[in-house]
């Protein structure tokens, strides 16, 4: 089960612009500015498929927010910015004079809600539109390496799959790209495909 | 939680001791539980808020992100996470002491996540902790490198802007100028005959009379934009936008006056027996390939060959020296 | 059964086919006997207005190329009678204000009966 149809992914895209539409939303109200969000592309692969390129993990460090859900199909959900970036957009959204340095400082919870805000964005979309319910865990943030991060995803040989979703972020004219990975199992992946099935099915 | 350890303690008991604040609040946000943290916190009983409305229970408003975040938690089952770096106050919340005075709220980082209750509601857990500590601890730490900051681009002696912060500004000035096409002056300024100064008088008089000049210098700024910097041993820089090239010769002057005016003897410098400088000027809307630095220093050379304590000024190009003349 | 029940022309602008499917099926179950055309970007549309003459036209914000608001924006200039609902993902107010301002609405996804009905409220009200 890893052939997902070009109208699965395009169902996929969908569910996800909308919870990219919330959680910009959300960010607006709390930077006061415009806030844009886009979900360019979304692709499902299977985990030893993965490396630093699928991720466009160059070097460097990255900050991964994860949250852990469950319901009809469980999953790990991990966003993805590097380091420079994360401090970049807290900073931004903080609206404060504080260099990257002092920012380390609250790096690590503001990263945990911004990423709240994401994640949760897209979880409430999909419930909303697949019509289900999911929890999930508070998020948790790590700073890692690409190594360490590609490593974490491929350990789990419960979870061989992948749906990445390549982010575009833009708070106040900077512009951020980012991955939103989601590890599924492949029971996890066939419900959701499922799911999808049935959204399109009522339709087509 | 096992039955043994449920009999062993009151779970009201825990609650009321925790260090951190606890509120519980059914699927129509009304208060189910109430910790003494809140309370002490609030300035509200356990009993004036139990079966009321969260956001009616306060005698303030409530931040608008906690009652989407409440709602969202509610709506979705989602926990979501505010944190005291986008929220700092998102509930009136106050440090014990200061409950009911006027006194700023204490800066929080707050969690909200969904719970089940044994009648089968959906409920909410809110958790409260005090993030002053690290707010403190992050003033601190920007006072801190603000200091930094400061000393990073400050002249030891003369407490006006060094070489370093000169070399950057002069950067960015050029940069705008060239940008927005307007003109840009810089100032090249040399104390004359100082080196005989330093040695008929003294290194430390030597100091005293780079102060004394440096504060002369910066007294005839009055521009946010305009800066004026030690450029290295006794000589000075300023640069100054949006100057026509008349203004800024008659500025020259001023600035040759002012250190005039302090009057300081000087037995080694004739004619005039006291401290002057010697001033060169530049001014032009800069191009690819035009250095306003270089010229203020070649008209700086001119005005001491010229026999010092005079001010000269050289156009950016020789083009417009060509019209000029 | 319909208040108006004349046959009326449709353009779903949108750059994800499931959400022009979806749009075009809710409507179809409403008004079976409507004509509907697709465009995936902006510049289809514009072109595709100039051929169809559609009478009503729901667009996206988020698409490659033009913007759906600025798509729409030059619709409205050369066909001030279609009547546009910009049905997108992306609510913040910025883009209610200027839904506004062309003399639209905004409807915000996911598509469904709800944001249907919305949709075809404005097009009835606004006869």
């Amino acid at each position: 089960m890893n052939h997902l149809s070009d109208l699965h992914l395009d169902a996929l895209a969908e569910v996800f612009s909308i919870g990219a539409g919330r959680a910009a939303l959300s960010l607006s109200e709390i930077v006061g500015d415009e806030v844009r969000i886009s979900v360019p592309s979304v692709q499902v692969v299977n985990s030893e498929d993965i490396n630093s390129t699928t991720l466009s993990l160059n070097s460097g460090r990255f900050g991964a927010v994860n949250q852990h859900f469950s319901g009809p199909f469980n999953a790990e959900a991990v966003l993805l910015f590097t380091e420079d970036q994360a401090l970049k957009i807290v900073s931004d959204m903080m609206g404060s004079q504080m260099s990257l340095e002092e920012l380390a400082e609250f790096e690590h919870e503001a990263m945990c809600e911004l990423g709240n805000i994401i994640l949760n964005a897209c979880l409430s979309a999909m419930a909303d539109i697949f019509n289900f319910t999911l929890e999930s865990s508070l998020p948790d943030y790590t700073v890692a390496s690409a190594d360490e991060i590609l490593h974490r995803l491929k350990e789990d040989a419960n979870q061989p799959y992948v749906m990445i979703l390549h982010i575009d972020l833009t708070i106040e004219k900077r512009h951020t790209a980012g991955n939103l990975v989601f590890l599924l199992s492949s029971a996890s992946l066939t419900n959701l495909v499922a799911h999808v099935d049935q959204f399109i099915g009522r339709f087509s | 939680m096992s039955e043994i350890s449920a009999k062993r303690f009151d779970m009201e008991d825990i609650f009321n001791a925790l260090n951190l604040g606890i509120i519980v609040v059914d699927a129509v946000g009304k208060v189910l539980l109430w910790n003494n943290w809140i309370s002490k916190h609030s300035g509200i009983q356990e009993a004036d808020a139990l079966n009321h409305q969260l956001e009616n229970v306060f005698p303030e408003p409530i931040s608008p992100a906690f009652l989407t975040a409440l709602n969202n938690t509610l709506t979705y089952r989602l926990p979501v996470v505010l944190s005291t770096a986008l929220h700092r106050t998102p509930l009136p919340l106050y440090h014990a002491s200061e409950v009911n005075q006027q006194q700023t709220r204490m800066y929080q980082s707050i969690s909200i996540t969904p719970i089940q209750s044994n009648l089968n509601e959906s409920c909410c857990l809110i958790q409260v902790t005090d993030s002053s500590t690290s707010i403190k601890r992050e003033k601190i730490l920007r006072s801190h490198s603000e200091i930094l900051k400061k000393e990073a681009i400050t002249d030891g002696l003369t407490d006006i802007c060094n070489r370093r912060f000169f070399d950057a500004h002069y950067e960015m000035a050029v940069a705008d100028a060239k940008r927005q096409k307007h003109p840009l002056s810089i100032f090249m300024v040399d104390i004359d005959f100082f080196k005989s100064y330093n040695d008929f008088y003294g290194h430390v008089a030597g100091d005293t009379v780079i102060k004394q000049v440096a504060v002369a210098l910066k007294s005839q700024l009055s521009r946010a934009t305009d800066i004026v910097a030690r450029y290295g041993g006794e000589e000075f820089v300023l640069v100054m936008p949006h100057l026509p090239k008349k203004v800024a010769e008659q500025f020259a002057e001023k600035l040759r006056n002012a250190a005039f005016n302090l009057a300081i003897p000087h037995m080694k410098a004739a004619p005039f027996n006291q401290i002057t400088i010697s001033v060169g000027v530049c001014t032009g809307i800069p191009e690819n390939d035009s250095n306003l630095l270089n010229k203020a220093d070649a008209a700086l050379y001119q005005a001491k060959l010229k026999g010092r304590n005079q001010c000269i000024s050289l156009p950016l190009c020789e083009a417009e020296e060509y019209l000029q003349q | 059964m319909f208040a108006d029940s004349s046959i009326k022309k449709l353009l779903i602008v949108d750059d994800s086919k499931v959400s022009r499917m979806l749009i075009r099926t809710h409507i179809l179950a409403r008004h079976p006997e409507w004509i509907i055309s697709e465009a995936a970007c902006g510049e289809e549309a514009i072109a595709l207005v100039d051929s169809e003459l559609p009478d009503y036209c729901t667009m996206d914000i988020n698409m490659p190329g033009i913007s759906g608001t600025d798509a729409a924006e030059q619709i409205l200039s050369q066909h001030p009678s279609v009547k546009i609902v910009i049905f997108t993902a992306n609510i913040q107010e910025t883009h209610q204000v200027r839904a506004h301002s062309l003399g639209t609405i905004l409807v915000a996804k996911p598509v469904t009966e709800k944001s249907i009905a919305l949709t075809l409220n404005h097009f009835k009200d606004s006869e």
